[in-house]
């Protein structure tokens, strides 16, 4: 294949080298805000995406009042950031076409790599999964069961794996003269 | 699923922002009462009677019908209670904390939550002194702090302020009716 990042023009590597600390700044940030809104454990995830069970129950004869002790722990997490059905439409709609794009833009620097042809397709099925599996396991955890949100779990941790694959060994072969499997 | 078609679609339509955390629960229970050093938790599951006479008098029912209040106290002894209280603006939805003193009037008022749209006229809101004019009123008040800020803060935040006034006139209501 004539495209290859070990061979390639200085300038292209430099701009495979700037696109990639570029993603790896919005992964740093992406992880902060991941951290802050929803955590990095399939219960977390859950509770941001399930939200409050439903109640289902009538309304009691007579005005029921239950009173127990609550420390300030418990209160910051029934206060938990929760995001509804609203938010999540709007969170599909915005971020999975960029997702779509940096996924597209990191496997057009695994084509330039020297992978073999294995390799190459599963870095690239990597790179698409991992989003698709994010917002199915959000999707799923808010319409079918809370226990969906390990997916999304999964899904994060496949974008910074994929990620971090790529630039290891991109910027491996472009600067440090690693041989290539293919 | 027609209740998340119809959230769906009216999220596009609408377009209406995410909701931000202008202050933290926990920090705004700290704000109102920085002498508690316990708190209770009270839920009141209303009856249909007592929903439907708050229905009647607020045009409101709380989510799932249940009203949660908590209770301050300092070496056993209590302080005030507060409670939240959201109101869906066709902006989206905002949240207040409404606190009460032990002589059962309004102690502070901090607005919570709000939308990435409606943040900016909210802050402008309540930097106009808005929340300063709820203190002190007791049931039987109809908050209209709004009217107070207008000409300081402007037509978008004074509307905001209305939205924040029905909050107060929400618990004010709740809490002389239900918390005994």
């Amino acid at each position: 294949m004539l495209y290859d990042l070990r061979h390639a023009d200085l300038r292209l590597k430099w701009l495979v080298t700037c696109l990639l600390a570029t993603f790896g700044l919005a992964y740093c940030f992406g992880a902060w805000m991941v951290g802050r809104y929803a955590g990095f454990g399939p219960r977390q995830v859950a509770q941001t995406y399930a939200g409050p069970p439903m109640r289902m129950a009538m309304p009691p004869d007579t005005t029921v009042v239950v009173e127990h002790p609550l420390t300030m722990g418990q209160m910051a997490a029934e206060d938990h950031h929760v995001v509804d059905i609203d938010l999540l439409v709007q969170d599909t709609h915005v971020h999975v076409p960029m997702y779509g794009v940096i996924a597209a833009l990191l496997s057009l620097v695994v084509l330039g790599l020297s992978l073999s042809r294995g390799a190459g397709f599963a870095l690239i099925t990597l790179l698409f999964a991992a989003p698709w599996l994010d917002f199915a396991g959000m999707w799923l955890v808010k319409l079918v069961s809370p226990g969906f949100a390990i997916l999304t779990v999964a899904g994060g941790w496949a974008m910074g794996a994929g990620y971090t694959i790529v630039t290891v060994i991109a910027v491996g072969q472009m600067w440090f003269g690693w041989k290539g499997a293919a | 699923m027609s209740r998340i078609f119809c959230g769906a679609l009216a999220a596009l339509l609408l377009h209406v922002t995410p909701t931000v955390e202008l202050v933290k629960r926990v920090d705004a229970v700290r704000q109102m009462f920085p002498a508690a050093d316990a708190w209770t938790e009270r839920e009141l599951h209303l009856s249909d009677p007592d929903a439907h006479r708050l229905h009647e008098a607020l045009d409101w029912s709380p989510e799932d019908g249940v009203l949660r209040f908590y209770t301050g106290r300092h070496a056993g002894a209590p302080v005030g209670a507060l409670v939240f209280v959201r109101v869906d603006t066709p902006h989206g939805p905002l949240e207040v904390a409404v606190g009460f003193r032990t002589d059962r009037s309004v102690a502070s008022v901090v607005v919570t939550k709000a939308t990435v749209e409606t943040k900016p006229w909210v802050l402008t809101a309540v930097r106009a002194g808005l929340c300063d004019h709820y203190k002190g009123m007791k049931a039987g008040t109809v908050p209209q702090a709004a009217e107070q800020i207008r000409d300081a803060a402007g037509d978008l935040p004074t509307y905001m302020a209305t939205q924040v006034d029905k909050g107060v006139q929400r618990a004010l209501v709740a809490y002389s009716e239900f918390y005994k």
